[in-house]
C-alpha cells in the first residue's frame, strides 16, 4: 500500500498559468540567438531543441501532478469513501485521465514536429514549424485547464482533512445532531470544536487525542446523522456513515435523555437500529447525556424500554467479543457535559473497552510473542508470607495529623484584611506577634539616631555599670587636671614688657615691608637712585622725632647737622672770591653787592653749582670721578641723539621695507644681492 | 537606616547624603562628599593627607585610645527590645558623648602646652634682642626700666609736635 502524504501534494497550476511557466523556462533555458546565416544542420537543431524542451517539461509536470494525487484505490478504504463522498470518485479519476492524455498527445506532438523539423531547409520554415508544435501544445493543454482548477481545489482540500491514522485506537462518536457530541469531544480532549444551538454546527470529522493508561486514543467527532434512508443522505451525514463503516474503532452512540435537541428518544432509537449493522465487531457504548436536564431515571416507561432495548443490542456486541460476562456498567452510561458529571467515566469505559478488544485480537493474532511483552508485566515471587508495607516514620505520620487540623483552625491575615475593609483600607499590624517581656511595648518606636551616633551600636545590658565607672574615672581625671594647671604660670611677661615687645615687633614688621617694597623693584631700578632724597624726608625734623623716641636728647644733632648743611646763597661765592676773614656781615661789601645789582640790567642766572661739584649723598668719590661719569654718560647718549632716537629702547622702523633698497637696476654692477 | 563613617575624612554620612562605591572584591566604600570620593579616586592616601581624621590620629594629634570609644561598638546580632534598657541607652549616650569631647579637647590643649612654653621663652629673647629698636641703649643705661620714652621734638623753628605718629 502506496502511503500518500495529502499535505505534500506540489501545487496544480492554472491553465494559463501552466503555459506561461513553461515557454518563459524554454526561453530561458534554451539558446536565443539565431542567424540566417548559420549552417542549416545548426539551425534545425536549434529549433529542435526548443521543441523538445518543452515537450520534457510539460510530461514532467503533468507527471508529478499524476503521481502525487493519490489512487482510491490504493490507499486505506477508509480515506478512498472519504475522498469518494467529498469529491466523487468518477470526476476525481476523469480528471487525472484528461491529465494523462495530455501528457501523452504533447509526447506524440513533439514528435512529429521534430520529424518534420528534420527536413526544414530554411530558417524561416524551421521557425514555423516550431511555432506551430508549440501552439499546439499549448492548446492542449488549455483544453485541461478547467480539470486542472478542479484538481487544485482538491488538493487544496486535502491539505485540510483531519489526519486520521486508521489503524490506531480510535474513539468514534456519533449520534443525532445536537446531542453533545462536540462538547463531549472538548471535554476529553484538547480540541476546540464549535458548539453551537443549531444542528450541524460540526459538517465534517474532526480529530482530537487523549490519554489513558499510558496511551494515545483518537477520538473522532463526527456530524449528527439523521434517520434517513441510505440513498438520501447528503455529504456530510455520509462523512461520519465512511468513519463508521471503516474505522476500526470503539463507537459512542449519544443519546439525549432530555429531548432537548429536538429529536424524541424514540427518533434517535429509531436512527440506532437503522445503523446498528454498521456497529458489527466494534465495542458500543450508549451514553446518556444531559443528564443535568433530565435524569435516566425520570423518562417514561417507553423511552426506557426503548433505551433498554438498544442496551441489549450493545451487550451482544460485548458478549460477541469473546466472552466476558455481563459487565453492565460498560455498555450504558450516564453523564452531563455541562456539569462534568460522568464524562471521565465515559471515556474510561470507552478506551478500557477498546483496550480488552484489542489485545484479545492481538493475542489470537500469529503475532503474539513479537507483542507479549506489552501485555504482561512480571512481579517477584513471594519469597514467605511476611508482609511487608511502606515504612513511614511515625514523627511523619503524626505531622501531617497535625498540619491538616491546624489548617482548619486558624484564622488567616487574608481573612481579617477583607472583614476591615479590603487591601486599601487595611494595614496588617507586624507587630502584633512579637515576643517581648512586656506587652505594653509591642507599639514601641525606638530612635534609630543621636546626636550622630547608631543608637544600636551602644546597646548594652550592663551600659549602667559602665557609666559609672566612667564617671568616676573622669572626676579623678579632672581632679588631676586642675593640678596641672596651677604649675604653668610663672614665666609669664610684664604688662612693660608685653608692651615693649609689641613695639619691636611693630618696628621690626615696618622695615621688613619697607625692604619688602624696595626689594621688589630693585631688578628694574639702578642701585645707586639718581638723585639722593628726592622725596625730600631726611630732614633735621624727622632726625629729631626718632632720636625723641628713642629716648635720646635730639638738640645737639640737630644744630649740627644744620652747620654741615650748605644752603644756596650768594655769599657763598662772596667768601670765595675775597675770603681773608673778612666779616661777611661788612656794609661795603652790601653795598657792593647792591650796586652790582642796580647797574646789571641783564639779568644773569642763578648761580649753579660748577659741573665737576661733587654733592654729599651722591655716591661719588671726589670731582674728576664726577668729571668722569658726566662724560662717559654723554657718550652713551651721543650715538643714539644723532639717529634720532628717543631713548635706549627705541627700535622703531619707521618704513620697513624702503622702496628703493628693494628695487630698481642699478646703473652700474650687479644686482645679486640687495 | 545606619549613620556610615566616611572612608577618608571619617565624618558621619547621614542617609541621603555621599557616595557608596562597592568594589569588586565586595569591600564597600562610603564617602560623604564628592571631595573625599575624587580624593579616593586619584588614589590619596588618607593618612597623609592633613585635614583627615585618618592623618591627625596618626600623628597624634587627635586623642586615640580612650575607654569612651568602646562603649560604640557595631553589633551583628540584635538584642530583643527593653523599653528600660532603651531609655538608658539614650540617655548614656548624651553622658559618654560630653565625656568624650572633655578629653579630647584636654589632649589637644596639652598637646598645645608645650608650644606655649616655647613661644615665651623666644619672646623674652626678642625683648632683650630688640630694644635697641624702641629705646636706645644710652637712655636704658640711664633709666633701666622698660617703659617706653614718649616723642618730643625739640625744634627751634617749628611747633611743638605732640602726638606724632613714629613714622612719616
Amino acid at each position: 500500500m502506496v502511503q500518500y502524504n495529502f499535505k505534500k501534494i506540489t501545487v496544480v497550476p492554472n491553465g494559463k498559468d501552466f503555459i506561461d511557466i513553461i515557454l518563459s523556462r524554454t526561453q530561458r533555458q534554451t539558446p536565443t540567438v539565431v542567424h540566417k546565416g548559420y549552417a542549416i544542420s545548426r539551425l534545425r537543431q536549434f529549433y529542435m531543441r526548443k521543441v523538445k524542451y518543452t515537450q520534457q517539461n510539460f510530461h514532467e509536470k503533468l507527471s508529478t501532478i499524476i503521481d502525487e494525487f493519490p489512487r482510491l484505490d490504493d490507499i486505506h478504504p477508509f480515506y478512498g469513501d472519504l475522498l469518494h463522498v467529498l469529491y466523487n470518485k468518477d470526476h476525481y479519476k476523469l480528471a487525472l485521465g484528461q491529465i494523462n492524455t495530455a501528457r501523452n498527445l504533447i509526447s506524440k506532438i513533439a514528435k512529429d514536429y521534430v520529424k518534420l523539423l528534420k527536413y526544414g531547409d530554411s530558417l524561416y520554415r524551421c521557425k514555423s514549424l516550431k511555432v506551430a508544435a508549440l501552439g499546439r501544445m499549448c492548446t492542449v493543454i488549455k483544453r485541461i485547464g478547467p480539470s486542472l482548477a478542479y484538481l487544485e481545489q482538491i488538493r487544496q482540500h486535502m491539505a485540510r482533512l483531519p489526519s486520521i491514522d486508521p489503524n490506531t485506537r480510535t474513539m468514534l462518536i456519533c449520534g443525532y445532531p445536537n446531542v453533545g457530541k462536540s462538547s463531549f469531544m472538548n471535554k476529553i480532549t484538547r480540541a476546540d470544536v464549535d458548539v453551537q444551538p443549531y444542528a450541524f454546527t460540526t459538517k465534517s470529522l474532526f480529530v482530537g487525542h487523549t490519554d489513558y493508561k499510558y496511551l494515545r486514543y483518537q477520538v473522532i467527532d463526527t456530524p449528527g446523522i439523521l434517520d434517513r434512508p441510505f440513498e438520501d443522505r447528503n455529504i456530510i451525514e455520509m462523512c461520519s456513515i465512511t468513519a463508521l463503516a471503516h474505522l476500526r474503532a470503539a463507537v459512542l452512540f449519544f443519546l439525549d435523555i432530555s429531548g432537548s435537541c429536538g429529536y424524541s428518544i424514540a427518533q434517535q432509537a429509531a436512527l440506532f437500529h437503522s445503523i446498528k449493522s454498521l456497529f458489527m465487531n466494534k465495542p458500543l457504548i450508549i451514553v446518556c447525556n444531559k443528564t443535568d436536564l433530565q435524569p435516566l431515571d425520570g423518562i417514561s416507561e417507553e423511552d426506557r424500554k426503548l433505551v433498554m432495548e438498544m442496551k441489549t443490542e450493545a451487550m451482544k456486541t460485548v458478549i460477541g467479543q469473546g466472552g466476558e460476562p455481563t459487565n453492565e456498567e460498560g455498555v450504558l452510561l450516564t453523564m452531563s457535559t455541562l456539569t462534568e458529571d460522568g464524562v471521565i467515566a465515559v471515556k474510561n469505559a470507552a478506551c478500557e473497552r477498546l483496550l480488552n478488544q484489542r489485545v484479545e485480537l492481538k493475542m489470537k493474532s500469529k503475532k503474539i510473542n513479537d507483542c507479549l511483552n506489552r501485555f504482561h508485566v512480571a512481579l517477584p515471587k513471594a519469597r514467605d508470607q511476611k508482609e511487608r508495607p511502606a515504612c513511614i516514620p511515625q514523627a511523619v505520620l503524626e505531622a501531617k495529623a497535625k498540619q491538616a487540623a491546624e489548617k482548619e483552625k486558624r484564622k488567616t491575615e487574608k481573612e481579617l484584611e477583607d472583614e476591615n475593609g479590603g487591601a486599601g483600607v487595611y494595614s496588617a499590624s507586624l507587630r502584633k506577634n512579637y515576643i517581648l517581656a512586656n506587652d505594653e511595648w509591642k507599639e514601641d518606636t525606638m530612635p534609630e539616631i543621636l546626636d550622630g551616633h547608631n543608637v544600636y551600636d551602644f546597646i548594652d545590658p550592663d551600659i549602667l555599670l559602665r557609666l559609672e565607672e566612667l564617671e568616676r574615672e573622669e572626676g579623678l581625671r579632672q581632679a588631676e587636671e586642675e593640678g596641672d594647671d596651677f604649675e604653668m604660670d610663672g614665666q609669664e611677661l610684664s604688662l612693660e614688657e608685653q608692651e615693649a615687645l609689641a613695639e619691636i615687633r611693630k618696628k621690626k614688621s615696618l622695615l621688613i615691608q619697607q625692604h619688602r617694597m624696595k626689594k621688589s623693584t630693585a631688578e628694574s631700578r639702578p642701585v645707586v637712585p639718581r638723585k639722593f632724597d628726592t622725596d625730600r624726608k631726611f630732614t633735621t625734623r624727622r632726625m629729631g622725632r626718632q632720636l625723641s623716641s628713642l629716648g635720646l636728647d635730639p638738640s645737639l644733632a640737630i644744630s649740627r647737622a644744620r652747620s654741615k648743611s650748605r644752603g644756596r646763597k650768594r655769599e657763598r661765592s662772596v667768601d670765595k672770591r675775597e675770603g681773608d676773614g673778612r666779616d661777611a656781615m661788612d656794609i661795603d661789601d652790601n653795598q657792593a653787592s647792591k650796586k652790582l645789582r642796580l647797574r646789571s640790567t641783564s639779568r644773569s642766572r642763578s648761580l649753579s653749582r660748577p659741573p665737576g661739584e661733587v654733592i654729599p649723598g651722591e655716591g661719588l668719590k671726589d670731582s674728576a670721578q664726577k668729571i668722569k661719569a658726566i662724560k662717559l654718560a654723554k657718550k652713551s647718549v651721543l650715538k643714539r641723539n644723532k639717529n634720532a632716537r628717543r631713548g635706549e629702547a627705541d627700535r622703531v622702523i619707521p618704513t620697513l621695507k624702503p622702496k628703493h633698497l628693494f628695487s630698481g637696476k642699478r646703473s652700474i654692477g650687479k644686482t645679486q644681492r640687495r | 537606616m545606619r549613620l556610615e563613617k566616611c572612608w577618608f575624612c571619617s565624618s558621619t554620612v547621614y542617609p541621603g547624603h555621599g557616595i557608596q562605591f562597592v568594589r569588586n572584591d565586595a569591600k564597600i566604600f562610603h564617602f560623604c562628599r564628592s571631595k573625599c570620593h575624587k580624593n579616593f579616586k586619584m588614589k590619596r592616601n588618607p593618612r597623609k593627607v592633613k585635614w583627615t581624621k585618618a592623618y591627625r590620629r596618626l600623628h597624634g594629634k587627635d586623642m586615640t585610645q580612650d575607654s569612651t570609644f568602646e562603649f560604640e561598638r557595631k553589633r551583628n546580632r540584635p538584642e530583643r527590645y527593653d523599653r528600660n534598657l532603651a531609655e538608658n541607652t539614650l540617655k548614656a549616650i548624651k553622658k559618654i558623648d560630653k565625656i568624650r569631647s572633655d578629653r579630647a579637647s584636654d589632649h589637644i590643649k596639652n598637646r598645645l602646652k608645650t608650644g606655649k612654653v616655647q613661644r615665651q621663652k623666644e619672646a623674652r629673647k626678642q625683648l632683650e634682642l630688640g630694644i635697641h629698636l624702641v629705646k636706645a641703649p644710652l637712655a636704658l643705661a640711664q633709666d633701666s626700666s622698660l617703659c617706653l620714652p614718649k616723642i618730643k621734638v625739640n625744634v627751634s623753628q617749628a611747633q611743638t609736635e605732640e602726638n606724632q605718629p613714629m613714622e612719616d
